[in-house]
């Protein structure tokens, strides 16, 4: 037999016993009897729904069985298989109307059968905000009472919506377990036609906070599918009425878990057997990609921003990790879903009881995350919080970061119950609610085992340190499809937008192309958008249809086109926090760069502030451009007047701190030795003739270049 | 030879927004003009005046409120004055004693105060909150539920709370929604498409892009509004044409200027004077920004802006 | 749109002689972009960059200079139409009106002096009369108005379409440059001719915009291009319109026959009702007014109107600070606890307003931190564990014997190091939001901890 035949068995099934009954109902109240569910607008709101129509009487009813008989095609084909699931649901609901007639009420406590519009409305709203993050439907009997009841109990302690069908609800009852709307375990009915008043409540929250049309059965299933997070529980064994059920739920995007084995066929996350019921709960979160909220933090000393500058001194320390003198290190790694149990929290080694008090220690934690949109890029973006995390606990102080980290427990901490644990518990709280987005799974790993820290530090976190350096390095404007836009300053310089690409960092110095494209990911309304770059104009000065696009829509209109790698044509413009200024300085043939801590005068004439003031406010400003201090030793750095070579001069402790860096670009690109040697600085000259006297003597190459105006 | 301007008038035009039912349900926006310039194009939804009214009654307030309010002692009597004050368009109800760190109101009492305050008024309703986001959350969607079919505006959805806010009042319960930021476009519009993003029809949605008095980083106000009005409309960006709807009242009565007594400051003299004209010249200054409906609360202000804004439209 | 910098620096005769003050030809050309130089300065322009210069860099409404001394104000010279696009240069100057035909005009100069007092460092004040002349009370009458009213340290308006009284009241007030607001479309080139001779500025008004316009257009065939214009008195609409019109069309259409700031005259526009007129005056404040008139002006208007223009007219590149120093709130004296916050203005009042909330004396202290908030100024290494114990020892300890701190919650990461620095002190972490002190310090103080 095959889940076709099981499907369609159980819709045949279902449709004669609706049949049945619908034609018992003529016979007794006749065809103008009145049909309809209590507390509700919505007619019969799964038929309505589906098709557009209300049903309001025993010969409509009749009717409308004719047209879920028109649904029931048997091709063996998926789309069959999913409309004879959701012909079945039909008929269910028809079913259960009967159940209604003439004023009865079929259903008594615990159960609630029909749910009315208040209950969606009420039940809608969290569903919405994610606050219900998923809807547990639980059908059958559990294997035993205590699996039911501590099913029904985890997905409870999610905050999940838990509704109850069939011999679970005993199970429960038996239990003593406290049942009802209120505390979100709802048992439905008994019979597995009961079921629809769930299904209900999924299609009129489509109805009410889609604004599906009634009768778009695509947008409908569409909306299922992607808003409301259920998934379907079901205990074996299952008989076809149940495969049949089970093909509708799937069909409106609700994955079904089960335990049966016997004449069963996987659908890899749709028709999924676990047969271990205890990993029920996990095994549905994941195939609903549920992501639970982590509302608390669960360690013994309080968690606020009010502790970060928190200073420990030693007398009042209880343990400290130095990674100064031993092997210390700090790691996020993206994983694989399978690799990661989330909430996973591991100490391995000894705990803070087994050192003695004051005495230093090795210690290592890897922070092992999994997410469909988690990317390996994301890594350092989320190692750089933990300095923050850690230091927002009462009694932790941390500094540095990677391998270089410090970390002393105050004795009150200590006291208090402050464990080596809790270090992952904070780590796991910070990160799941910080990076939702991206993370579905995250487990922690708290290595306090000084030869494993070394064997780690040595062996996974420097390798990857580097290679991830080693990215960073290779990452060049080319090498990526897109750029971003960065809008964080706008509120000082409305019109201003940066252009961050992997070579030119935005002008503040803060944000990275790394830092923009994670910002993206984790925020996509945030201020860090995608920019193609697609339709270039002028590859010479980095000029692209799509950029200067993006740039007039960020700036309110305010600028249009703009270029990525020119001072002198279409320059970016500066908000007013960039780091560094530069500008042409005519008399050389080049330009001249002054920082933010540079207060002195320039041989342009203009100290940093008045420089500043001519060239921020999202003007553009030919000649003169601001910038972040790591895009001087770019190979973008104004590329279009030939690069690096035009700097003649730049305030000494700048020079200084990108000397390295610089000199090595220049032999890289003109196989210049010593470059900032022949590159002036206030020691040297604060004015144009002396700097020109200095430049001829030194042959600075700049001035043998062409005109730059 | 006559002086020949260019006219101002955009294609594009901010969206018109209806509150409340009836013959008293008004409507905010629809103008395709800066704020005032009937000289570019006509103005047909002039800017409307609200009436507020708090839910720790007339205690607090100076004599000229009181005055006004004289004989009325329930909510309904209080919002009935309201609606009838002259100038007014609409009446709005703050819950400020349903702070957690004040008066911590009860949701089912603030509840029956405003649907007593719905029941006693024809003209349409905004609900305020206490600014707390997590218990504005709660109250909102119960309220909004409460007031089911009276087209209310719920003021409003903040970043922190959006989600619950929006989904009670724009989609469960069919109210207005006003998105609140913080005197940023950028923040305004992520607001907007995130409540978009929720399935709430942008039609259903009211701004309040921030405020502040007079004097308290107001060109903050200033630019944010003139930008907004800019990107609408020259720009014709959809997710910022929402009419602007502006709390005056909260911020004017609770600066220095306002709330010193006359003991204190003896040459500043009457205090009374010194909020309603911090009211009133806050409320002018943010209508010529671009708000399209303002709050306000003394009735000497609300007849001085209604006279404003007759003479200018 | 104005020229760039390098085009102009193109123009010069690039030999950095320094004569024109700036350091360089570069400099020099930067600042005459930025409209902060006038190209005349350079000593060394050929004629033929000058013509090509002076007409693009002249800017598209004119700088007006009125009064003298310290009562000596510019108006106009307005580049942009939102305050956003670069920064508004002039603010709109008050007055007060009165007529020679007054009963009490010795009561209303009274008036007009009585608003005097300082706002972040910004004297805020009437800085001007507006002087009706009355036909019926005839010619001497308006001197003697106009001599009382020149003693009063304010910049004159004369408000007069008769040529003989606005001649005899130049007479004794033309040294301290009034303006002569008395230009109209019957009597422009007699009065153009007598603010011309008195070397005062000609207000310009007209029945219309159209009249407005022409009349406007035909003094400046007369050569005078020191004008104002006064958008007349029909009605609240009509002169919002013309207003708004003036200035757009000068600076959006390059229209320079409206080049000129305004004179709006709200006292009559809404005679005898100071809260409309509080209304206007915030309105035409925010939409380009230049010299706006009232019948009076008291604390409940001026307060929220000074505090509007000086918000209104701030640079958006400079942000307002206060004065570094210690400030004593709800009677804070030597024995009570010390908060301490940026200098930024707006951070200032709104800690400030609620301390004041929260009834706890208390002692403010602001050091210098560039005028940036609180986050701002310790990302630019403004406010830092440095900053704050430096000013504290220098200027606190001497004066102060409350030895705890209470420091922004944004800046919690300072706590340690303050308390490193600065032996003796108890450095506490208050909440992230101003709202929340008065709560915060209420739980202090219950808990007996200040």
């Amino acid at each position: 037999m095959t889940l076709f035949d099981r499907v369609f068995g159980g819709n045949d099934a279902v449709y004669g016993l609706t049949e049945a009954a619908i034609d018992g109902a003529i016979a007794q109240y006749g065809e103008d009897a009145a049909v309809s569910f209590p507390d509700t607008a919505y007619s019969l709101p799964c038929y309505y729904a589906v098709t557009g129509s209300k049903v309001t009487n025993l010969k409509e009813l009749k009717a409308a069985l004719g047209v879920v008989k028109t649904l029931m095609t048997r091709e063996k084909r998926l789309n069959d298989a999913f409309m004879s699931g959701v012909a079945t649901a039909l008929c269910a609901e028809f079913i259960e109307v009967l159940k209604y007639m003439n004023g009865a009420k079929p259903y008594e406590e615990p159960c609630y059968g029909h749910l009315a519009d208040a209950i969606i409305r009420e039940l809608g709203v969290p569903l919405v905000t994610g606050d219900i993050p998923g809807v547990a439907v639980i059908l059958g009997s559990a294997p035993s009472t205590e699996e039911a009841v501590e099913l029904v109990k985890s997905y409870q302690a999610q905050g999940c919506l838990v509704t109850l069908v069939g011999g679970v609800i005993d199970q429960c009852v038996e239990a003593g377990l406290n049942m009802g709307n209120a505390v979100r375990i709802v048992p439905l009915g008994k019979d597995v036609t009961a079921v629809i008043h769930v299904v209900s409540v999924a299609l009129r929250a489509a109805l009410i906070f889609g604004n599906v049309t009634p009768g778009d059965a695509g947008a409908l299933m569409k909306y299922t599918m992607d808003r409301v997070p259920a998934f379907v529980n079901a205990f074996k064994p299952l008989d076809d009425v149940i495969v049949a059920c089970g093909a509708g739920a799937i069909a409106l995007g609700f994955p079904v878990v089960t335990n049966e084995t016997e004449n069963i066929f996987r659908v890899p996350k749709s028709l999924i057997v676990q047969e271990d019921v205890s990993k029920f709960n996990a095994t549905s979160i994941e195939a609903r990609d549920i992501k639970i909220k982590v509302t608390k933090i669960d360690i013994p000393v309080s968690f606020a921003s009010a502790f970060e500058g928190e200073i420990i001194r030693r007398g009042d320390m209880q343990v400290e990790f130095d990674g100064s003198r031993v092997d210390c290190f700090e790691l996020v790694e993206a994983k694989d879903a399978s690799e990661v149990e989330d909430h996973k929290i591991e100490v391995i080694g000894p705990d803070f009881d087994e050192f003695e008090v004051g005495s230093k220690h090795s210690i290592g934690y890897v922070v092992e995350v999994a997410g469909k949109s988690m990317q390996a890029d994301f890594e350092p973006v989320f190692e750089r919080k933990f300095h923050n995390y850690l230091n927002c606990i009462e009694g932790v102080m941390h500094t540095g970061q990677r391998d270089m980290i410090r970390i002393r427990v105050s004795k009150n901490a200590f006291d208090a119950g402050f464990r080596a644990k809790h270090i992952g518990e904070v780590l796991y709280a910070r990160i799941k609610n910080e990076f939702d987005a991206v993370v579905d799974k995250c487990q922690v790993k708290v290595i306090t085992d000084p030869e494993l820290c070394t064997k780690m530090r040595h062996e996974t976190a420097i390798p990857l340190f580097d290679k991830r350096d080693d990215r960073l390095a290779t990452l060049t404007d080319e090498s990526v499809d897109v750029y971003y836009s960065c809008i964080m300053c706008q509120a000082f310089s409305p019109s201003h937008v940066c252009v961050v690409t992997p070579e030119r960092l935005g002008l503040c110095g803060a944000v990275s192309w790394l830092d923009a494209k994670a910002t993206n990911e984790l925020d996509p309304q945030g201020p860090c958008q995608v920019i193609t770059k697609e339709k270039p104009i002028d590859e010479r000065i980095g000029e692209y249809e799509d950029v200067n696009e993006a740039v007039k829509l960020y700036s309110q209109g305010a600028l249009e086109e703009v270029s990525l790698y020119s001072i002198m044509e279409k320059p970016m413009t500066s908000c007013g926090c960039f780091e560094c200024i530069c500008g042409i300085e005519p008399f050389s043939n080049g330009v001249v760069i002054t920082n933010r801590e540079y207060a002195g005068m320039t041989p342009l004439g203009m100290t940093f502030s008045e420089l500043a003031s001519m060239t921020g406010g999202g003007v553009q400003t030919p000649g003169f451009m601001g910038h972040g201090k790591h895009f001087i030793s770019s190979k973008k750095f104004m590329k279009a007047e030939g690069g690096i070579e035009r700097i003649v001069w730049m305030p000494k402790e700048l020079k200084e701190s990108v000397a390295e860096r610089l000199n090595e670009t220049a032999k890289e690109l003109y196989g210049i030795d010593n470059f900032t040697d022949m590159i002036g600085d206030e020691t040297i000259a604060e004015d144009p003739e002396t700097l020109l006297a200095f430049l001829t003597e030194k042959g600075h190459p700049a001035l043998g270049m062409d005109p730059m105006m | 030879m006559p002086f020949t301007g260019k006219s101002g008038k955009f294609n594009a035009a901010i969206r018109t927004v209806e509150i409340g039912t009836g013959d008293k349900a008004v409507k905010l926006g629809g103008e395709n003009v800066l704020p005032f310039y009937t000289f570019d194009a006509p103005i047909e939804n002039a800017p409307k005046i609200g009436v507020l009214i708090t839910d720790m009654g007339l205690e607090n307030e100076v004599a000229g409120i009181k005055d006004y309010y004289a004989g009325a002692t329930t909510f309904a009597e209080i919002a009935k004055k309201a609606e009838e004050m002259p100038g007014a368009d609409f009446v709005v109800l703050r819950f400020e004693g349903a702070d957690p760190n004040g008066e911590n109101r009860s949701v089912e009492d603030c509840v029956a105060i405003a649907k007593e305050v719905g029941d006693a008024i024809t003209a349409p309703l905004v609900i305020e909150g206490c600014k707390n986001v997590e218990k504005d959350a709660e109250l909102f969607s119960k309220v909004a539920e409460a007031l089911q079919g009276k087209n209310v505006l719920i003021l409003s959805a903040r970043e922190e709370n959006y989600k619950a806010v929006a989904a009670a009042a724009g989609l469960a319960y069919g109210q207005k929604v006003g998105a609140e930021s913080a005197v940023d476009i950028n923040l305004a519009k992520q607001l907007n498409v995130l409540i978009g993003q929720l399935g709430v029809d942008q039609a259903n949605v009211v701004m309040n892009v921030g405020s502040a008095a007079a004097g308290y980083g107001f060109e903050y106000v200033v630019s944010t509004m003139d930008r907004v009005k800019a990107a609408a409309l020259a720009q014709g960006d959809v997710q910022l044409q929402m009419p602007i709807m502006t709390p005056v009242a909260d911020e004017a009565w609770n600066v220095k200027e306002a709330m010193a007594s006359e003991a204190d400051m003896p040459e500043w003299g009457s205090q009374e004077e010194r909020g309603i004209d911090m009211e009133v010249e806050t409320a002018a200054a943010v209508l010529a920004s671009g708000s399209n409906a303002v709050i306000l609360k003394h009735p000497t202000s609300v007849a001085t802006i209604s006279k404003l804004i007759k003479a200018l439209v | 749109m104005a020229l760039k910098g390098l085009d102009i620096f193109k123009l010069t005769p690039k030999t950095n002689c320094k004569e024109c003050g700036s350091p360089t030809c570069m400099a020099f050309a930067m600042k005459v972009a930025q409209g902060a130089v006038e190209l005349s300065k350079c000593p060394h322009m050929s004629e033929e960059a000058l013509a090509t210069l002076s007409e693009a860099t002249a800017p598209p409404m004119k700088t007006i200079k009125v009064g003298t001394g310290e009562a000596e104000y510019t108006l106009g010279g307005e580049t942009v139409l939102c305050r956003h696009e670069k920064t508004f240069v002039s603010k709109p100057r008050y007055a007060v009106s009165i007529c020679s035909a007054d009963e009490d005009i010795d009561a209303k100069l009274e008036v007009a002096k009585k608003v005097d007092y300082d706002r972040i460092g910004e004297r805020m004040h009437v800085e001007m009369l507006y002087l009706s002349y009355c036909a019926d009370k005839g010619v001497d009458a308006y001197v003697e108005l106009v001599k009382k009213a020149a003693d009063c340290g304010k910049t004159l308006v004369l408000d007069c379409t008769d040529v003989e009284a606005a001649k005899a009241a130049l007479a004794v007030c033309k040294d301290a440059k009034p303006v002569l607001d008395g230009a109209d479309a019957s009597n422009y080139e007699a009065m153009s001719a007598v603010a011309t001779e008195a070397g005062v500025v000609l207000g310009v008004r007209g029945a219309d915009i159209n009249e407005l316009y022409d009349t406007t257009a035909a003094l400046e065939k007369l050569g005078n291009k020191n004008l104002v214009l006064n958008v007349g008195t029909a009605s609240v609409k009509d002169a919002f319109a013309t207003t708004v019109q003036i200035r757009r069309a000068a600076l959006k259409d390059q229209n320079r026959t409206f080049g000129y700031p305004s004179i709006v005259n709200v006292g009559a526009l809404a005679a005898g009702d100071p809260t409309m007129q509080a209304a206007l005056v915030s309105l035409f404040t925010v939409k380009y007014g230049s010299i706006i008139v009232m019948e009076g002006m008291d604390y409940a208007q001026a307060l929220p109107l000074y505090g509007l223009r000086q918000n209104v007219f701030t640079d958006p590149q400079k942000p307002m600070k206060v004065e570094p120093g210690i400030y004593p709130l709800n009677g804070g004296d030597e024995n009570s606890v010390c908060l301490t916050t940026v200098d930024f203005a707006l951070t200032y009042f709104v800690v400030s307003g609620e301390l004041e909330r929260s009834g706890v004396p208390c002692n403010l202290i602001i050091n210098d931190a560039g005028g940036l908030s609180v986050l701002t100024a310790w990302a630019a290494g403004k406010l830092s564990s440095t900053s704050v114990s430096k000013f504290i020892q220098e200027n606190v300890e001497p004066k102060v014997k409350c030895r705890k701190l209470i420091i922004p919650g944004k800046v919690a990461v300072l706590k340690g190091d303050i308390e490193a620095k600065l032996p003796g002190w108890e450095v506490i972490v208050a909440p992230n939001e101003a709202v929340q002190l008065v709560k915060f310090l209420k739980d202090l103080q219950a808990n007996g901890e200040i």
